[in-house]
């Protein structure tokens, strides 16, 4: 894990995430960017056509919107650890609130509790306004790297 | 008549730009279930990490293998918003096995679709994931008519 150690480390020196975020090749099929504003991380999903899932309306995939909150969460982890680790994914919930329309998207994740191996996190996601997210989830993460969930 | 709903299926599915761009297919659609494949792609395969490797990407095709469940378990086409999914991750996918959904509307009411879905990868008792969505039903007259006669294969350009 020492690329990743190395990433992490570069990219909280530089401000630019995008090379921890390259990592997960999805991320990038997806789009997603993040920035950093004081000690906040908001994910950014920008507008793009090839994340529609309803052509009528036309609506963001609701896949496409579960699996940012996610990468959300497991980035937002990544980066906050002490000694870095793509955290593995036990559970993950998501309910969703609003249509997701096609325009850019932002995310934020919550670490409610970290333990020592578990981690409890909440995320939300909004395009216009926070006050008014789209969907909300809440996941569990396998942090000890030497864990093995088979 | 499986055929019939195979055809329904793979139009819905063919319909969706983000679909397209991950090659998803649907292989097995009859009365009761869904089979649809995400197949092994470059695009989704990392050089540089072996962890992770369908980070986020095992959601979407969830979502999608529930949401075409939906379509056999009613009798007119209806797109139904998701109300809420939840994915237990039981281990970790490889990225070198195309990964499979099962899913299954297992009870429909007035409002509200309930369904389940496996994911494996080369051996279907053993699946990597389970999840269960809820979709809510549009009420009938409130899907896009275009869009249905688009799914129903009826021959009106979108």
């Amino acid at each position: 894990m020492d690329l990743l150690q190395q990433r992490v480390n570069q990219a909280h020196a530089s401000g630019n995430y995008q090379p921890v975020i390259d990592l997960i090749p999805y991320a990038g099929v997806l789009g997603v960017h993040c920035e950093r504003f004081g000690e906040e991380m908001i994910f950014r999903l920008p507008c793009n056509l090839d994340n529609i899932g309803n052509p009528t309306i036309p609506a963001i995939h609701g896949g496409v919107i579960a699996s940012f909150m996610e990468l959300t969460a497991a980035f937002q982890l990544t980066l906050q650890l002490e000694h870095p680790a793509l955290a593995k994914i036990i559970d993950f919930s998501v309910d969703y609130m609003r249509a997701g329309l096609n325009r850019d998207t932002f995310a934020m994740c919550t670490v409610e509790r970290q333990g020592r191996r578990v981690a409890n996190c909440s995320i939300i996601a909004w395009q216009e306004r926070k006050s008014q997210p789209i969907a909300s989830a809440r996941g569990h993460f396998l942090l000890d790297s030497f864990s093995s969930l088979t | 008549m499986s055929e019939q709903i195979l055809q329904k299926c793979q139009r819905f599915i063919g319909a969706l730009a983000h679909m397209r761009k991950l090659q998803m297919q649907v292989i097995k659609a009859d009365e009761k279930s869904v089979t649809v494949v995400l197949p092994v792609q470059g695009q989704l395969v990392s050089n540089e990490l072996d962890t992770y490797m369908h980070g986020g990407v095992l959601t979407t095709l969830v979502d999608t293998a529930t949401s075409l469940s939906t379509i056999p378990a009613l009798k007119e086409y209806e797109l139904c918003p998701t109300l809420d999914l939840r994915i237990d991750h039981m281990s970790a996918p490889v990225a070198s096995q195309p990964m499979y959904a099962h899913a299954e509307c297992y009870r429909v009411t007035r409002n509200v679709l309930f369904t389940r879905a496996t994911v494996y990868q080369d051996n279907p008792s053993k699946p990597v994931a389970y999840a269960i969505s809820t979709f809510m039903r549009p009420g009938s007259g409130n899907t896009d008519l275009a869009f249905k006669s688009l799914v129903d294969g009826v021959k009106e350009t979108i």
